[in-house]
């Protein structure tokens, strides 16, 4: 019998693998039970051999490992030539590819389903197998009863809508998928798993593209996830300085956190760790304060499940109002040392060993 | 040297007009603009004509309206435009955009730049730029922020997770343009004034924007359309706009501002004072 596949395909920057590629697993392990099939893991890169373990003991069955000097880096046609030409050495394509819709699974995911032919679904939240009935006059070929398609959910139309994306037709079904949303395994170092060499067959055509420089500034990470409040500060703060009124502001609160936009962090305002968004963290406390932030769709995909948001901008048509709960239309160079003074003012004790129960201010 | 940018008309979700009640969007009554993200590309093409002298040509597949968009990426500077229409490329996804747009480049010529934006607001893919740039053989560099060309190379800065990644590449090549590079400068009074020349005199329209079908590229309407998508929207659910209904608090005085918002949305509760 042949067997049938969900492959995830697992990040890895300087041979550190990235949460997406566990959150993958986790995700791919669910769908991969229900249709009774093996769930493999690939990854890509130089000197990564320690990855495999890992992979395994968080749900993969199988790894398919890359191991090439000229794979060290993430680039386009190099990964897309040798991941292709795997999928080609099998007798069937995987039932099910998945992809984090980090920069580089959105720069690898359209350009392997384009030249495998195949449907993509960008930027899923949800991902489950289930039955589909398909009956269309204008397209009668495509018509029938498809027991085990890949459901693709996503958010769409300024999140308002969830839809349902469906491509049961051709396998590979092929989805991005959000970072932080997916839950990775515990890990379970009993777990069992076989380890593949992959074969690296580049062109020279595939390395015309030269990494000249990469700046990455992955700080540790700080308590942002756990945080009750965040106050978040963006480009409107003007200056680094901004951000100590940020941490004051946060200094109310006794579970809090300082977040802030990628502007700032681009800026040199603040470290990468702080970053909430597409590219950062994805957050989802009780309240998030947003000061001096546009609220840019790559920021908001990171927050907007908070709780309540409260956007202080002095800018009444900036898109933050569009979905933040409340809202001051103002200077947050005003707005913000009053709200903190009336915080205060509602306070008598003191604040006694501020900064042991204040993650951000740890590390400072 | 040729520059091409690829642009697409959406529906403006901003205003209420076409938008259903369900939060579907009837596109025959939704007001249309210029994608947003689009504009950033647009202003990378003719940064091209500015810097080295490239002729701009704007590409778009649409319904026939979208030469509402031609004329405005004329206006703003692009040299000529072309319009894909059909009715057989209804319910296209971005594999058949893709396949339909490689074939549309095709037929126009052969670019050294194509710009595309990094998504659009009503598809919201980012797929159709690299799915176009696999089907034309030819590499990519996506959330690009800033480049230059030298000698036939294109340097190009792109944002990637906590930083940025500076690269080289021969062209020809297609840039995804991100939404922090460059804005998209005010329209040009020449690109104006040549804009309501060319809705006034359709022989001048048709020799600065051409309108084609799947015919004229000779694309294989099985490749495109409902036929050629692999995928379909099975259903689709409300799930409402988080948050949607802001309460603004603006022109008071800022005390009296803090003391209405710290209330409404009971700040207090989780400060100090609250935990109390
Ligand atoms: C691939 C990619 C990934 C990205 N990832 C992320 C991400 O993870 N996170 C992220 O945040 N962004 C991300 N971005 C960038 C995003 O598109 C926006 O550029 C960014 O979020 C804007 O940051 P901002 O709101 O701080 O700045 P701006 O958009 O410049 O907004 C500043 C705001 O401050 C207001 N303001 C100015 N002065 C004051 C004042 N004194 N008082 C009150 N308000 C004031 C202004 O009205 C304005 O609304 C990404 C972009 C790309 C292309
Ligand atoms: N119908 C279209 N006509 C022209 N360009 C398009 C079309 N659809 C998508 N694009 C280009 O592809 C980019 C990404 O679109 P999407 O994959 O829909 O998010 C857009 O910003 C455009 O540059």
């Amino acid at each position: 019998m042949v067997q049938k596949r969900v492959l995830i395909f697992a990040e890895q920057v300087n041979g550190e693998l990235q949460p997406i590629g566990l959150e993958l697993l986790g995700s791919g392990r669910l769908l991969a039970d229900k249709l009774g099939a093996t769930l493999s893991a690939l990854v890509l890169g130089s000197d990564i051999a320690h990855l495999p373990p890992i992979l395994i003991g968080h749900g993969a069955d199988e790894v398919f490992l890359a191991d090439h000097p000229e794979l060290a880096q993430y680039r386009t046609l190099p990964y897309r030539r040798v991941i292709t030409d795997l999928i080609k050495s099998w007798p069937e394509p995987p039932h099910t590819i998945l992809l984090g819709s980090t920069t580089t699974g959105r720069d690898l995911a359209p350009r392997l389903a384009a030249h495998l032919e195949t449907g993509l679904t960008a930027d899923c939240t949800d991902l489950d197998i289930g039955p589909f009935e398909y009956a269309n006059s204008k397209d009668p070929s495509k018509s029938g009863l498809f027991p085990d398609c890949l459901y693709a959910i996503r958010p769409s139309f300024g999140e308002s809508l969830k839809a349902r994306i469906l491509g049961p037709w051709k396998n590979p079904q092929m989805a991005t998928v959000r970072p932080g949303v997916m839950v990775p395994l515990a890990w379970d170092g009993s777990r069992r798993g076989e380890v593949f060499q992959v074969p690296v067959q580049l062109d020279p055509s595939d390395l015309s593209l030269q990494i000249v420089e990469t700046v990455r500034n992955l700080s540790q990470a700080i308590d942002l996830m756990r945080a009750e409040v965040i106050v978040s500060g963006g480009y409107g703060l003007g200056s680094p300085e901004g951000f100590e009124l940020m941490q004051q502001l946060a200094a109310c609160f006794p579970n809090s956190a300082v977040g802030s936009s990628r502007k700032a962090v681009d800026s040199g305002w603040i470290p990468y760790a702080h970053q909430v968004g597409q590219t950062g963290k994805t957050v989802r406390p009780q309240i998030y304060i947003a000061c001096g932030i546009s609220g840019a769709i790559q920021h908001r995909v990171g927050m907007d499940k908070s709780q309540t948001i409260i956007a202080i901008n002095k800018d009444s048509s900036a898109p933050i109002f569009k979905f933040a709960h409340y809202g001051i239309v103002g200077d947050l160079y005003q707005v913000v040392p009053e709200m903190i003074r009336q915080l205060q003012q509602d306070q008598s004790q003191p604040q006694a060993n501020l900064s042991e129960r204040i993650p951000v201010l740890q590390g400072h | 040297m040729e520059s091409f940018v690829l642009i697409k008309q959406v529906p403006d979700q901003s205003s209420k007009a076409g938008i259903n009640s369900d939060g579907t969007i009837d596109r025959a009554k939704a007001k249309r603009m210029l994608n947003p993200f689009d504009r950033y590309a647009l202003e990378a093409a003719l940064q091209t004509k500015r810097q080295h002298g490239a002729r701009v040509t704007a590409i778009t597949m649409g319904p026939p309206p979208a030469i509402e968009i031609l004329y405005e990426a004329i206006a703003h500077g692009a040299d000529r435009g072309l319009l894909m229409t059909d009715r057989r490329l209804a319910a296209s996804d971005t594999l058949a955009t893709a396949y339909t747009l490689a074939q549309t480049v095709r037929y126009a010529g052969s670019p050294d730049l194509i710009f595309c934006g990094l998504q659009t607001t009503d598809g919201d893919t980012a797929q159709v730029g690299p799915q176009l740039a696999e089907r034309l053989g030819i590499p990519q560099v996506t959330y690009c922020e800033a480049f230059e060309i030298r000698d036939g190379i294109l340097l190009a800065r792109r944002a990637i997770e906590g930083g940025s990644q500076t690269v080289t590449v021969p062209l020809p090549a297609l840039v995804t343009v991100a939404n922090s590079a460059q804005r998209l400068a005010y329209p040009t009074l020449r690109g104006a004034r040549r804009v309501q020349h060319l809705m006034r005199d359709e022989a001048a329209r048709a020799e600065v924007i051409q309108i084609i079908n799947l015919d004229d590229v000779g694309a294989d309407p099985e490749r495109c359309g409902l036929k050629g998508s692999p995928t379909i929207v099975a259903a689709t659910e409300k799930v409402g706009e988080i948050g949607g209904n802001c309460q603004v608090f603006q022109g008071q005085s800022v005390p009296s501002l803090v003391k209405s918002l710290t209330e409404a949305a009971s700040i207090s509760s989780y400060s100090y004072a609250g935990a109390r």
